[in-house]
């Protein structure tokens, strides 16, 4: 028999009535009618675990380091009786053929019905060979398994964008999912990495309510990713009152003032860091007194250093903010302007009366 | 020219007079241009200003966080303004449609008619001393008029777009900034760091149509043979000759 | 190729040839080949990184003080620890002193990371090697809380809760999806535990899944989050505010009492479950002497953890540091990262482009440039390889070598080390292990010395982080709070020319990070890691490196089973991502 997710909560001590109850404030806090709390218990209570294959490209392994930090749900209750992680090169005990094996076992048996999460990104440069795996690149494997997949979660900024491999000149040309894979729903779970509870929670809501959550226009779960840090960042009244660290350490750093000065990217940055929180809720980035660095944001790397606030404009190979780009622009208008100015005053006095006078129209 | 000493001393201005039939005005600009006009330029002056403190900050307020507001005041000053940029730029748009034709001229461009390149090509000769004098416009110089098209309008929309594209951020999704701009500019344009950096440029180059623009406008008014800033106070351009 | 001598091991590659790849339950990517006598003894092995990402180009023309964030993400394992050494790097090229007080924040958060790791590889990475999952469900869960108890004072351990863990696995195996679990090597003669112990092991496999979650905390209170915190050059981000105004969102006394209960609760969990677990499978596997390597013959580590600030001399360090070559136990060699004769990176058989690739290059002067060719009698095709060719290149890994050897790295090669050295932090407990496992001191050199060593070091650095923290505490208590020293934050403060070396002790071995910087930006970086020294192929001598060297003349119960090279393997906790980068 297998395990479901309501013998989960059971057996973790939740009563029938505490489980029904969770069924109603999950309709409810998805803006569901009363009427699909049934549905949603039937759900609950009897589907089969979805198989999830992990795959895990050029990347850091970070996504799942921090998948692991989930606590609630916890880690092992996803893995043990939420889903089925049956891929995994991370955790799974079997190797070499025998690993590869369940990939194509998978495929045919749950054709259709299997989740593909991939952490990292497959490189395109030198025929994929900067990822091998048994002895091919990976981006084939990536797609034969994605062939025949519900829909894909694209962990990490690796995945969904390309992250720091992908980061000026891209070497190996690290390419995100969903320029390689184009016909199958792609939830994007961007963050280098995401918050275990984000990623949980994705992975969650799609196996209790059998639909992929709504998506932005960038592929992103508008639950987690429609706010920017700075939309719930607890230092805004800082922000709004004009009050910056202005330095490290220094008196207003202790006084944790905003840290927009020293280049947080909170303002730019599409994250539930500032309400979710990291590790439990226990802090974030900036409650930790270092700016945001943007890590959820497509190429985050290559907009100039991280302690500006004023990012780099990096097209036609310059190198230089918006300010400096325009004062040096201002500067040589205002000096034209006023060598004109000059040479017009000259040419007039120059010119005796009565000589500028034209003629007639021309 | 002549002794202008004595026409100040006695009241007789031969030269005046021998002009005077020559001076002919016509009414070009109409009220609502003038005035959106100089609405504009104000809203600009704000925007810049508090567009620039956004972008660097003043030094910290101390004190209560509760007891000021400055970043926040500084930001509603430049949304407050950029209302008025935006919504004097579709009530301009309007004008061009019910008002006189020089109205029409801040939003189109006769790039297909040879006269039009001449005339810009005599204003460029002007500008590099290499002509006596400018021909008379009853209009816009052909050249001012390609720079308030091109850079300005151009800029201005874009600056209206992206600076909504950001203010609905902030308003945040079911906000129209975020539906009308929001919502494909920025991934349009890569991500919302992006869209700070393309609009904080589009400062810079407004700046320098204006530093352009207002000295073009007092040379002209100097150096040419019709009025020019007046004429967006009064709304006749006079011809000195 | 000819069988031929390296190092004290013959290869040769007569025999049939296993390939494994992937090779799982590590970070990143990997393939190993051996070649097995007709008796299924490994006679050959050529490991291979197959991945690589490019930082070391990436980083070029970049602002110094961001470069801890692009090397921070060689790794979401070993988080942190490059970060710190890239700090450590910048501070040094430009002469930056950090307070106190960073120091010994630095210091948590790297044994922080060491702790974290550790217990991560052993249960979740290393475990399954020792640990027949299948076998747990026959186990009497009243004796597995006997063995238990016997073993550990640790409150979880009623015959009642083995027998929930016992259900709750059933239940899942009967379920026929068996997840991560799937094709293992269930029931393979290889298997040493009795049912019981192995029960114990899978509740503690998911104890400590639970757990490791907290130890982390510790990172995200001081940098943030967890994977990948935030660290600065210079100091730390986190500001230190006890009684002040604002206190609430600093490093106050709130934070504070977290950290110590977190540590507490880690030497706890590590002294009380892991050593236990480790002692207690370590007995039923005395016999299996296998993958020593280079362990006996050439080890090195850095060291790390220094006790005063800005003290980066051996005397300060904490961990050991220094280099034993050619198994001379009686010697350690003095390690100097900056001469250029000592560390050399080498890339005759990785898939990289050198000027003249019989040279090494020192890491200031090092280069890096991709160059995928396979040798020629690579069987299969350039992207469907059968089985490689070692006589080319067949590695994304680099080959480093200290004075021309290849060195082994660790939490063993620290352990000998300190041992040699005489230092009883480090001889007694590995003293007392092998004493209670009735095992010689050479016993060490082998794959469960470097699973044994690597427990005793998470205890060692578990203990270590109280020390620091009370160190930090008598620190503010005599009035030092500051965290940052921002007088050369500033480029203009910076000579026009500038190179620097970081170093760390990372959870498995010996980690530099080499910075040249040229008008205020990175001219080159260049990172020789521990999972490269380990994982190294061979160099232009042929010699090769600790991960090949270890599986060498090791039997395998079934050969189509690479049980025993994932064993070998995993006693490294290989880190791919880290050693190709
Ligand atoms: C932020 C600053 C300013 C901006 C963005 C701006 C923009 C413009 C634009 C778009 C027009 C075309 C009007 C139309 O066709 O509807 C115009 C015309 C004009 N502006 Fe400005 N202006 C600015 C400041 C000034 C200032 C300070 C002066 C006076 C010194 C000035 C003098 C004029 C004049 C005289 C005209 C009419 C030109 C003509 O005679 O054809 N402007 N300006
Ligand atoms: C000539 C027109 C404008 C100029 C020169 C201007 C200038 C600026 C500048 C320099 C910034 C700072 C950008 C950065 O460094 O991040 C800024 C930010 C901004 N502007 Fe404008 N702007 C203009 C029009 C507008 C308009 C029409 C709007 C619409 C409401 C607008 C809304 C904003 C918003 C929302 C921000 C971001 C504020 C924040 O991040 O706190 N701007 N603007
Ligand atoms: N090898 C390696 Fe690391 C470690 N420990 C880093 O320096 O794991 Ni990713
Ligand atoms: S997104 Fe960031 S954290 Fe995740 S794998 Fe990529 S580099 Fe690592
Ligand atoms: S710290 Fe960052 S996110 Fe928070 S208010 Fe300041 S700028 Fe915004
Ligand atoms: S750096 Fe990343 S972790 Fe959150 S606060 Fe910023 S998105
Ligand atoms: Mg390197």
């Amino acid at each position: 028999m297998t395990e479901t997710f309501y013998e989960v909560l059971r057996r973790q001590g939740i009563t029938r009535r505490s489980f029904l109850k969770f069924c109603s404030l999950t309709a409810t806090s998805l803006g569901l009618g009363s009427t699909a709390v049934p549905r949603i218990a039937h759900a609950l209570e009897t589907r089969p675990r979805t198989p999830v294959l992990w795959l895990h490209g050029l990347e850091c392994t970070c996504c799942s380091e921090s998948f692991i930090r989930s606590a609630h749900p916890l880690t092992k209750d996803v893995v043990l009786s939420m889903l089925s992680l049956d891929y995994d090169d991370t955790l799974m005990a079997a190797a070499g053929h025998q690993a590869e094996a369940i990939l194509e076992e998978v495929r045919a048996k749950y054709k259709g019905n299997y989740i593909v999460a991939v952490e990292g990104n497959p490189p395109l440069n030198e025929d994929g060979m900067f990822c091998i795996q048994s002895g091919r690149p990976f981006v084939e494997k990536l797609r034969e398994t994605a062939a025949d997949c519900k829909a894909i979660i694209s962990w990490g900024s690796c995945a969904s964008w390309g992250c720091v491999q992908a980061a000026r000149p891209n070497p190996t040309r690290a390419t995100p999912v969903h320029k390689v894979i184009h016909d199958k729903p792609i939830i994007k779970v961007p963050g280098c990495p995401p918050i275990a509870e984000v990623m949980t929670g994705v992975v969650t809501y799609m196996l209790t309510f059998d639909r992929i959550p709504e998506l932005d226009r960038q592929g992103r779960p508008k639950m987690f990713y429609g706010q920017r840090i700075h939309d719930k960042c607890y230092r805004r009244p800082h922000f709004d009152a004009g009050q910056f660290v202005e330095q490290w350490d220094d008196e207003n750093a202790r006084r944790g003032y905003c840290l927009y000065k020293v280049g947080c990217k909170g303002p730019t940055t599409y994250n539930a860091c500032s309400t979710v929180r990291w590790n439990e809720g226990v802090s974030f980035p900036i409650q930790s007194g270092h700016g945001c660095i943007g890590c959820s944001e497509d190429g985050f790397w290559d907009k100039g250093a991280f302690y500006d606030r004023l990012t780099d404009i990096q097209q036609f190979g310059v190198e230089k903010n918006a300010d400096e780009v325009g004062l040096a622009a201002a500067g040589a208008v205002g000096a034209a302007v006023a060598a004109h100015a000059a040479a017009s005053a000259l040419s007039r006095l120059r010119s005796r009366p009565g000589t500028d006078q034209p003629k007639g129209e021309d | 020219m002549t002794d202008h000493s004595m026409a100040n001393a006695t009241g007789v201005d031969d030269d005046a007079v021998a002009h005077a039939p020559s001076i002919k005005s016509i009414y070009v600009y109409e009220a609502p241009v003038r005035v959106w006009h100089w609405v504009n330029a104000l809203a600009i002056t704000v925007l810049c200003l508090t567009g620039y403190f956004i972008g660097s900050p003043l030094p910290s307020v101390p004190g209560e966080a509760s007891d000021s507001f400055l970043m926040g005041y500084i930001r509603f000053a430049h949304f407050s303004a950029g209302y008025v940029l935006a919504i004097g730029l579709v009530g301009r748009a309007y004008w061009a449609l019910v008002g006189n034709h020089h109205a029409r001229e801040l939003f189109t461009l006769p790039l297909l008619s040879l006269a039009y390149w001449r005339e810009v090509w005599a204003m460029l000769r002007w500008y590099s001393f290499t002509r006596p004098y400018p021909n008379r416009y009853v209009g816009h110089n052909p050249l001012a008029r390609f720079a308030m098209v091109v850079v300005f309008l151009l800029t201005a929309l874009f600056m209206v777009a992206s600076g909504f594209a950001l203010y609905g951020e902030g308003a945040q999704e079911g906000h129209w900034a975020h539906l009308l701009f929001s919502s494909w500019l920025i991934p349009l344009m890569g991500q919302s760091q992006d869209v700070h950096t393309w609009h904080h440029l589009g400062m810079w180059v407004i700046v320098c149509f204006v530093i352009l623009h207002v000295y073009a406008a007092i040379r002209e008014d100097i150096m040419g043979r019709q009025s020019v800033v007046s004429t967006m106070i009064s709304g006749y351009r006079m011809f000195k000759k | 190729m000819a069988a031929y001598e390296t190092q004290g091991f013959s290869l040769d590659d007569s025999g049939r040839r296993v390939v494994v790849d992937p090779v799982t339950r590590i970070e990143g990517h990997m393939r190993v080949e051996v070649n097995l006598d007709e008796n299924n003894v490994i006679r050959n092995a050529v490991s291979t990184g197959t991945m690589w990402r490019g930082l070391e180009v990436i980083l070029k023309g970049r602002d110094p003080r961001d470069a801890w964030a692009f090397t921070e993400r060689i790794c979401g394992v070993c988080t942190g620890t490059h970060a710190l050494t890239s700090v450590r790097a910048v501070e040094d090229a430009l002469g930056i002193e950090i307070p106190e007080n960073a120091n010994s924040i630095r210091n948590i958060m790297q044994l922080t990371l060491q702790v974290h790791d550790h217990l991560v590889h052993f249960y979740h990475l290393h475990a399954l090697d020792w640990v027949d999952v299948v076998s747990a469900l026959s186990a009497d869960p009243k004796a597995t809380s006997q063995l238990a108890q016997s073993i550990s004072s640790w409150p979880n351990s009623s015959p009642g809760y083995f027998r929930d863990v016992q259900s709750r696995l059933k239940k899942f195996v009967e379920s026929g999806q068996l997840g991560p679990f799937m094709n293992g090597y269930w029931g393979n003669p290889a298997y040493k535990l009795p049912p019981e112990a192995n029960l114990m092991a899978v509740t503690h496999y998911l104890e400590a899944l639970d757990f490791q979650k907290e130890i982390v905390k510790i990172h995200t209170i001081f940098g943030g989050k967890n994977p990948h915190p935030n660290w600065l050059v210079g100091g730390m981000p986190c500001a230190i505010n006890l009684d002040g105004v604002g206190a609430v969102g600093a490093i106050n006394m709130e934070r504070l009492n977290m950290v110590a209960g977190i540590i507490d609760r880690s030497i706890e969990f590590i002294d009380q479950v892991y050593l236990p677990d480790l002692k207690a499978i370590a007995s039923f596997y005395k016999d299996w002497t296998h993958g020593g390597g280079l362990a006996g013959l050439s080890v090195m580590s850095y060291g790390d953890i220094p006790d005063r600030a800005n003290d980066h001399s051996a005397a300060n360090l904490m961990l050991p540091r220094g280099a034993i070559i050619d198994g001379d136990l009686t010697r350690v060699h003095e390690v100097d990262l900056r001469d250029p004769e000592q560390i050399q990176e080498f890339v005759t058989h990785s898939w990289y482009r050198y000027a003249d690739e019989r040279k090494g290059l020192h890491p200031w002067d090092g280069v890096t440039e991709p160059n995928f060719e396979l040798g020629p009698k690579t069987r299969g095709e350039r992207t469907r390889i059968e089985s490689l060719d070692e006589e080319g290149k067949y590695s994304w890994i680099k080959s480093p070598r200290w004075r021309g050897h290849a060195m082994e790295v660790g939490p063993l090669a620290r352990y000998v080390i300190g041992y040699v050295q005489g230092k009883p932090e480090f001889k007694e407990p590995v003293d007392r292990l092998l004493s209670d496992l009735g095992l010689p001191l050479e016993a060490i050199f082998s794959t469960l010395g470097r699973t044994a060593a690597r427990g005793l070091e998470a205890s060692w650095a578990a203990h270590k982080m109280r020390y620091f923290f009370d160190k930090m505490i008598g620190n503010i208590k005599a009035g030092d709070t500051a965290t940052a020293n921002v007088g050369k934050w500033s480029p203009d403060k910076w000579p026009a020319e500038a190179k620097g070396v970081g170093f760390s002790e990372a959870p498995r071995g010996a980690l530099g990070h080499w910075i040249r910087i040229r008008d205020g930006r990175i001219e080159n970086y260049q990172a020789v890691v521990p999972t490269t020294w380990n994982g190294s192929p061979r160099d232009h001598k042929g010699q090769i490196g600790a991960f090949e060297a270890a599986l060498m003349n090791t039997p395998m119960a079934v050969a189509d089973q690479p049980l025993e090279i994932l064993r070998t393997l995993h006693s490294f906790d290989p880190c791919l991502a880290c050693s190709t980068h």
